[in-house]
């Protein structure tokens, strides 16, 4: 393949090279040429000789992310996912490409859209697989974390409006072709140098039309808790696309709030391997939506957990209303006290304005970003799936045609830039590295202390 | 795209002219010159149908959907315009592209139920283990440059099935003629919607004469009907009137008009009519070259370079 590496191992010391060795003495007993016969796969293209790997960027429970640049003459960075091999011992071991592996390959071999993360190759070698992306140099959980540094400060308007644009707009892509994402959150949204924001992982997204399975049979469990939609969390079984719009929405209040809107603590799993329900994200959620209620959302009660729904408590602001103590004389007032959405009062103490009647405020300010922010926000945080805003739909809201145009650079306009990605060097031996773990099981990977595990120090 | 056939990978790598494919399978044999030479194999299309029983009798085993088991009727025939077959173990490569399948149909099954299942459908071909599978499946998915979606014309009949009110056996004819045209070359060679509309067409008008016993007239009346359209079109069409005279049977009449329905349909639209008519004369082509094959002497010549080459052990 390359002139620079020789593909046997006779020059080469390394314990890496010395397996090579061994691979390409035994290759020489067999017919080189013969295919899936169990006389070992060979690469046509091997990573080290296509690219060059400058460090370490994150890891998580599928494998994980090098940055790379390339030998051959490529343009510009790349991202390189290694995807964790099964081990049996020490000895890597074929088991079977796990299947959330094979629609990543297959979805992403298939997706182009300038919102949505590009693949540049799939090279599988050594019984890995490696996707080479193109790079991106921040990611929307880094930029959150970044204002909220030194002193706290909140992402410009016009950051905020491009940033939903683009998302809303690869995000439609995605659901035009029938590809729901299933992941969305910060962490996988990637935005470029230039601004340009890029829908990434689709290690959960899959094809929705017509499944031969319904969507619920494969994985029981999607969306990391945060941003996972309240039809899920209510044990729904036909979810839809929906699901990518709730999770866009709590990213827009993120965007505003600069933290996660409805941060709540995930019941794990039991010993019997039933789904538990969800008790305190949905409260999470009722704290700052209200109860949901069947007349706003019709199939609230044919819901598998819809009986849980009376354990929640009614908004902490409902509560002030009527008083903590004593029993409510007016039932049905305080029926509607507790389904009350809050949501309109927190996105105006948000941005920093009181009412939406408000005298228009300075572009830089989030005020700005007025009552059709709220409306947006409020479409996408809709309870009724059905009811809920389309990216389609999303994408016509008045929200992006008022106010100044928006641009396809997220970062037009901006004084400052944002901290490059933390790349390590402790570990750039693609070939060899790889970390103890489990593969990806149906269970989203998020935990409480999410920004730990992405970056490791050097 | 995933949903768009025209911005598929499918559309734009795995669609091939006649002559590009014969090259790509010449360059093949002329790339193992000896290996040719030394096993003879019978036709295309008869290992097409050796492998598609095959594929039937494992899948079967395994409760595979007909939609999943047709997806690896596909990733088999991409994978022999890359490879040599006899430098394969057919088995194994036709458990490989089922297990593929089933987790891209989004239907899963354990690799290692599929191992043993495979194992004990073909005890003396292939000494198969979970890793030689999982070995085989990255041959597969690199041959294939990991695209691995299929478009497929099943889709296209189900949502053309109202707009042309097909009748039930209307629609299990337009199946199986789908069914078996991926014995045939022509996945690697038309659009779904070509296929679909093709198996549509086929069953219409096998409808139309059911006495006649021999499906090569029922080709050769589609066949009419698609030279009816193409001289028509543009002009008024609805003159087309294949399968011989109308007959005063009350639901003939209908399908004569169905067949008239479906023609105008295909005169107003800018259907490829010509791919059609290739589609057609291909069908037509494979039934009979099906009468001709031999069963034993296919599996023989296959088995023959297996086990000689020793290709069915690990």
């Amino acid at each position: 393949m390359s002139l620079t590496n020789p593909p046997s191992g006779a020059s080469a010391p390394s314990g890496a090279r010395t397996q090579g060795l061994k691979r390409s003495v035994q290759a020489a007993f067999d017919d080189p040429n013969d295919r899936g016969i169990g006389k070992g796969y060979q690469t046509k293209v091997r990573i080290i000789d296509k690219y060059k790997i400058i460090g370490f960027i994150s890891s998580g429970t599928y494998g994980r992310v090098y940055k790379a640049i390339g030998r051959q003459g490529q343009t510009g960075e790349f991202a390189i996912k290694k995807f964790k091999p099964d081990k049996e011992g020490e000895q890597i071991q074929y088991t079977g490409i796990s299947q959330s592996a094979v629609r990543e390959m297959a979805l992403c071999s298939e997706l182009s859209n300038p919102n949505v993360i590009r693949l540049v190759e799939i090279i599988l070698e050594d019984k890995c697989i490696f996707m080479v992306f193109e790079y991106a140099e921040h990611d929307l959980l880094q930029i959150i974390h970044h204002h909220t540094q030194n002193p706290r400060h909140h992402i410009p308007p016009a950051t905020v409006k491009s940033i939903m644009f683009q998302l809303l707009n690869g995000c439609q892509y995605l659901h035009a072709n029938w590809v729901l994402h299933r992941d969305l959150k910060p962490a996988n949204i990637m935005v470029t140098s230039t601004g340009q924001v890029k829908i990434g992982d689709l290690g959960l997204a899959r094809l929705f039309h017509k499944p031969l399975h319904s969507l619920y049979s494969g994985d029981k469990v999607v969306v990391t808790i945060w941003y996972r939609a309240p039809e899920l969390l209510l044990g729904s079984r036909h979810y839809t696309p929906a699901i990518d719009m709730w999770a866009i929405g709590c990213i827009f209040a993120e965007l505003l709030s600069l933290r996660p809107i409805f941060k709540g603590e995930e019941a794990k799993m039991d010993s019997k391997k039933t789904v538990p329900f969800q008790r305190n994200q949905m409260q999470k959620i009722v704290d700052i939506m209200g109860l949901p209620t069947k007349e706003r959302w019709p199939y609230l009660t044919s819901m598998h957990e819809y009986s849980a729904l009376g354990t929640l408590q009614a908004p902490m602001m409902a509560h002030h209303h009527h008083g903590g103590g004593g029993h409510h004389r007016n039932s049905h007032a305080a029926a509607t006290a507790a389904s009350t959405s809050h949501l309109e009062k927190w996105y105006y103490s948000t941005i920093g304005a009181h009412s939406s009647t408000s005298a228009p405020s300075s572009s830089t300010s989030l005020a700005s970003l007025g009552a059709e922010g709220y409306k947006l926000l409020a479409g996408l945080l809709e309870y009724d799936p059905e009811k809920r805003l389309t990216a389609q739909q999303a994408l016509q809201h008045p929200f992006f045609s008022t106010g100044d145009k928006v641009s396809n650079n997220c970062f037009e306009g901006l004084k400052t830039s944002y901290p490059q990605r933390r790349v390590s060097q402790d570990d750039n031996d693609i070939r060899t590295s790889s970390l103890p773990g489990t593969k990806r099981s149906g269970l989203p990977d998020d935990s409480l202390v999410r920004p730990v595990k992405r970056v490791k120090e050097g | 795209m995933a949903a768009s056939f025209w911005e598929s990978t499918q559309r734009r790598f795995w669609i091939f002219s006649k002559e590009q494919l014969a090259e790509l399978r010449e360059k093949l044999e002329d790339d193992e010159h000896n290996l040719v030479q030394m096993f003879p194999l019978p036709e295309w299309r008869h290992l097409s149908i050796y492998f598609n029983q095959q594929m039937n009798r494992l899948g079967k085993r395994l409760s595979m959907r007909q939609q999943a088991i047709a997806t690896a009727q596909l990733y088999i025939k991409r994978f022999y315009t890359k490879v040599e077959i006899r430098r394969t173990n057919p088995y194994l490569v036709i458990a490989t592209a089922l297990y593929l399948a089933c987790k891209m149909e989004e239907c899963p099954q354990h690799i290692r139920l599929v191992v043993t299942e495979a194992r004990s459908l073909w005890p003396d071909l292939l000494s198969v283990d979970v890793s030689r599978l999982g070995e085989c499946e990255f041959f597969l998915i690199s041959e294939m440059n990991s695209q691995l979606i299929i478009h497929q014309p099943y889709r296209t009949l189900a949502s053309l099935q109202a707009d042309f009110s097909l009748s039930q056996d209307e629609v299990n004819l337009s199946w199986s003629v789908i069914n078996d045209h991926y014995m045939t070359d022509l996945p690697l060679l038309y659009p779904p919607h070509i296929i679909a509309l093709t198996a549509i067409l086929l069953s219409l008008v096998l409808r139309v004469t059911p006495s006649a016993g021999n499906p090569g007239a029922n080709m050769a009346a589609a066949s009419a009907a698609l030279a009816h359209v193409q001289a028509g079109r543009g002009l008024a069409s609805g003159q087309t009137t294949p399968g011989g005279a109308p007959d005063k049977d009350k639901r003939q009449e209908d399908r004569v008009g169905k067949v008239q329905r479906f023609a105008a349909f295909l005169a107003e639209s800018n259907v490829d009519i010509e791919a059609m008519v290739d589609c057609t004369q291909e069908l037509i082509s494979f039934y009979e070259c099906h009468e001709q094959y031999n069963d034993k002497a296919t599996r023989d010549q296959i088995n023959r370079f297996v086990k000689a080459r020793g290709l069915d052990k690990a």
